[in-house]
């Protein structure tokens, strides 16, 4: 199976074609360790679990931002392109810069904020309210679809306030809606981001649950 | 080609953590927490929620129900570790896991909950009781990102993300910094430091058929042991019994906790021939050799990738596997196309766990002042010749906090040591000018492809001596080949090829380790199993192995293990 | 080719700036009252030839007006599992709106 991968190497940004055996089963990322184990070492990705969970291994497959680990080979259409995330600096072929995405990330303060103390109770009821938003492996595909996200926050950030924010056992609601209020705006509801999660989180849908939580919230004011 | 014109990038910190997996970061947490002004850098090859710790789904082991007992938990994992654990080390241990499952809580890790709002437990293998705490089958991830986003709360941690340790600097058998390179710009970057701690995690990608992220290549492990620290039971490596086949993706232990039987060809329950009592939940090392037997005596089941065993969760139904097995249900469908509500799955035994590691003591210090190691690269032991299931979780949060305290007391009482430009200079003609500005005619991945095949044939669940002298001779091999591989990649700026080609000369290391000290140790004890010895033999073999690099090789001294209340006895299940 | 979602969003920026060139332009046309050409230039824009103009014009102000209340509706947080048929839904009614407006003005 023939795949055009983008290349980029500091300086010169190309496409280069290689044939990759296919076998029944192959990921995307089988696939990309083939070339460069046999083909070309200098081909540079990120990659850690392989199974979906650590969020490395996001790039554009056929245009769409998936994760190659997750992605079957026989299921795409010849021949494969595969490049490096939009709305990130490519520092070299597939590798993107994550410095500033992690960056966005702690501006919501995304970890629990909790005053009190003593034993803790959370019924499983209280449990889902959250969880499925707890599921996001960061891994960057919906900022490479939103048309926006270059220059606002970005759909990620905001999953991970409104994960703690509908906690029960968090106590920083408040000071997330504030800093929130700075950034939701900036969203035009394409939701491209709901379209490409590779979890379902449907990041769309809290932007907007949020807003009106944001609006409530300075009426108080 | 030379680098030397590249000015060298210093850092000064008073802590730095190698590894941001569960223990580096817990190890991170715990100075930051009770001291604001020592300064602390945690350095890693990925960025820290994408370290291997997110893999673990199955849970972490704490006493919590009252009508549980310390002395229990620890004597599941002393009896689990076939009497190799060094025994003060479980005791305490055992005590300190529950409170960092309440900890966890506190920072909010999303366990899983009883109807009441309690924090839910369920039954693993080789525990007695129901004592395994989880988070859905996404434990290890729900732990890593809750520790992720609390770190993020402390200013005086620095994190250094997609930094590659190449060397410890060590003087007078004091630790003095480590060197590490920048991914990015592919410099190399000296940190000095008056304490270090290891956290980089096992050695599993020794092996083809493993459950572990491609990132897991034991570097901590081969750097420390590279200055002359001791490695100790390296010869012990876990064998999960259910890998999917064909990618090796744990198919969690939770499977068989909730429910689930391992079928042969015949359709048959055959753990009852093996461990009548616990059956399907008896301790890995049991059931993994169990299904071996099965397979190698033709009663697996035959598939396009050889032979396999049937985990077969069908009788469980739709709404229980969707409920506590999500993550085991979508992979088996993602990864080998099979929905185990309607079909079993295809599994086989797969290289699991690191049991070995840098020597230290229940401090967490090894032989080497200033040098801590903890997490999975440490060997305290806890888990002897055999790890029980959501222990090791459990032991990185455990030995995290301990190593951090640890160090945080040690740095107090010190100064830095400054570390000459020689020595950083040395550091970089070694990688950059001998490694990456050398031609040769060897491909490092044929290396690492022939160094797997020679693994998972000779050191796999069943060893014997000449598989073993054969291993040795393969991997001496090619570790010679190795000394004439080219790196093709000369590029400075994220240079996968050079980092992947120092990986594998780390674990050529390692596994010349894990041979040898397989090959001394003549019984059958956990994890190792011989045909040639299949007994275990206390009188003899009561001791860690504990290898050093010397001139003319590995040396293997032995370690008597601590017993404190529990005597040897028969393991059976 | 980019889905749906992203071409509605292209579409709503790009009508919108012309709407708003299209405001600064009828200002300014407004404004000729007073100079007193505003007569001859009316005569242009009411002209059969200038029609085109007009119904393009029509067209880019009712999408924009439809598109931007299924915006605010999702604003609001409502619908938002059934974002699909109300992007469906603007594009037919942008159509429909359009058609029959354009038969009023044609016939
Ligand atoms: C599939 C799977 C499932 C598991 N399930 C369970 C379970 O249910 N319960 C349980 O208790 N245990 C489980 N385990 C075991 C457990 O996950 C590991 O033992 C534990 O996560 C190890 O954590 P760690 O912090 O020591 O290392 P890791 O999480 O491996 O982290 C290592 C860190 O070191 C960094 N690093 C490595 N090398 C370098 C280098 N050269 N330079 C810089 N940084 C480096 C890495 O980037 C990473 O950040 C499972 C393991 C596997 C493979
Ligand atoms: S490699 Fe971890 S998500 Fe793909």
């Amino acid at each position: 199976m023939r795949f055009k991968i983008r290349r980029f190497d500091g300086e010169r940004s190309y496409w280069q074609e290689f044939d990759v055996p296919v076998k029944r089963g192959m990921t995307v990322l089988e696939a990309l360790y083939y070339i460069k184990e046999n083909l070309d070492p200098t081909l540079s990705f990120r990659a850690s679990c392989r199974m979906g969970v650590c969020g490395s291994c996001a790039v554009r497959i056929n245009g769409k931002p998936r994760l190659a680990c997750e992605t079957q080979v026989s299921k795409l259409k010849e021949p494969v392109k595969i490049e490096p995330l939009k709305n990130f600096n490519v520092i070299r072929d597939l590798v993107t810069d994550f410095e500033g995405f992690f960056k966005k990330h702690e501006i919501v303060k995304p970890y629990l904020i909790r005053k009190s103390e003593g034993e803790i109770r959370q019924t499983p009821e209280q449990l889902k309210r959250y969880y499925i938003y707890t599921l996001c492996i960061k891994c960057g595909a919906c900022m490479s679809a939103c048309p926006v996200a270059k220059n606002c926050l970005g759909p990620m950030p905001v999953v991970s306030a409104y994960r703690f924010n509908e906690d029960s056992r968090d106590e920083g609601k408040e000071e997330r809606l504030k800093i929130l209020s700075d950034h939701i705006w900036h969203c035009h509801f394409v939701a491209e981001c709901s379209e490409v999660c590779p979890k379902d989180l449907n990041p769309a849908e809290v932007i907007q649950k949020l807003r009106l939580e944001v609006l409530k919230f300075s009426m108080r004011w | 080609m030379s680098f030397h014109n590249v000015f060298a990038v210093l850092m000064k910190f008073d802590v730095v953590i190698v590894g941001a997996g569960l223990a580096g970061m817990r190890a991170a947490i715990a100075i930051a927490e009770k001291n604001s002004r020592v300064s602390i850098a945690i350095i890693a090859k990925t960025y820290p929620i994408r370290c291997h710790s997110v893999c673990a789904e199955g849970g972490t082991a704490a006493v919590l129900d009252e009508n549980d007992s310390f002395d229990l938990h620890a004597w599941d994992t002393i009896k689990g570790s076939d009497f190799l654990a060094d025994q003060d080390a479980v005791e305490f241990f055992v005590r300190e896991c529950p409170k960092e499952i309440l900890t966890l809580d506190a920072w909010g890790c999303p366990w899983s909950r009883t109807p009441d709002g309690r924090i839910a437990q369920r039954p693993f293998g080789g525990h007695s009781f129901n004592r395994t705490v989880f988070a859905m089958d996404r434990t290890g991830f729900h732990e890593v990102h809750t520790l992720y986003e609390r770190m993020l709360m402390f200013p005086n941690i620095e994190r250094f993300n997609e930094f590659f340790l190449t060397n410890l600097i060590v003087e007078d058998n004091t630790v003095k910094g480590v060197t590490a390179i920048d991914l990015k710009t592919g410099e190399l970057v000296l940190f000095e430091a008056k304490a270090v701690i290891l956290a980089t995690g096992g050695a599993g990608r020794i092996y083809g058929f493993t459950t572990y992220s491609h990132t897991v290549t034991g570097d901590g492990m081969a750097v420390a042991y590279r200055c002359g620290v001791p490695l100790k039971d390296m010869e012990f490596f876990q064998f999960h019994p259910t890998g999917l086949v064909p990618s090796g993706i744990l198919m969690t232990e939770a499977c068989r906790g909730e429910g689930g039987y391992l079928l042969n060809k015949n359709g048959e329950r055959f753990m009852k021939k093996y461990a009548p009592e616990r059956m399907e939940l008896a301790p890995r090392d049991v059931v993994a050799r169990a299904m071996w037997r099965e397979i190698i005596e033709g009663r697996g089941l035959e598939g396009d990738y050889g032979p396999y065993i049937a985990l077969d969760l069908t009788h469980l139904g739709e709404e229980k596997i969707e409920e506590r097995l999500p993550l085991i249900r979508e992979t088996a469908m993602k990864f080998a196309g099979i929905d185990p509500v309607e079909e079993p799955i295809p599994v086989k035994p797969v290289a699991h766990y690191t049991m070995g590691g840098i020597h230290t003591n229940v401090n967490c210090e090894t032989p080497i002042k200033g040098l801590f190691a903890c997490g999975e690269v440490a060997c305290i032991s806890i888990h002897g010749a055999n790890r029980l299931g959501s222990n090791s979780t459990a032991e990185c949060l455990v030995f995290g906090r301990v190593a951090g305290e640890r160090a945080l007391e040690y740095v107090l009482k010190r100064d830095f040591k400054s570390v000459s430009r020689k020595e950083f200079e040395r550091e970089e003609s070694r990688i950059f000018d001998e490694l990456l500005g050398r031609s040769g005619d060897e491909s490092p991945y044929a290396i690492k492809r022939e160094l797997n095949e020679t693994m998972d044939k000779n050191l796999w669940i069943f060893r014997e001596e000449k598989g073993m002298k054969e291993a040795v001779k393969k991997i001496r091999e090619l570790k010679e080949r190795y000394k004439n591989v080219e790196i093709v990649d000369k590029h400075r700026g994220f240079n996968t090829d050079l980092i992947q080609t120092l990986e594998i000369g780390y674990m050529l290391d390692l596994a010349e380790v894990v041979a040898i000290c397989a090959l001394l140790r003549k019984e059958s004890r956990g994890a190792h199993y011989r045909l040639d010895y299949p007994k275990r033999d206390d009188e003899n073999w009561l001791k860690h192995s504990l290898a050093y690099k010397t001139a003319d090789g590995v040396k293997v001294d032995y370690l008597p293990v601590t017993i404190t209340k529990w005597k040897p006895t028969e393991r059976r299940y | 080719m980019p889905s749906l979602n992203t071409i509605a969003f292209y579409l709503h920026r790009i009508t919108g700036v012309i709407l708003a060139i299209y405001l600064c332009m009828h200002l300014g046309f407004l404004t000729t009252v007073k100079t007193g050409e505003y007569s001859s230039l009316i005569k242009v824009t009411l002209s059969r030839q200038f029609l085109p103009f007009d119904l393009m014009l029509f067209l880019i102000g009712i999408y924009h007006g439809v598109n931007g209340i299924r915006l605010i509706i999702h604003e609001f947080g409502f619908l938002y599992r059934h974002r699909k048929i109300l992007l469906y839904l603007t594009f037919i009614i942008t159509a429909v709106l359009w058609v029959v407006v354009a038969w009023e003005v044609v016939m």
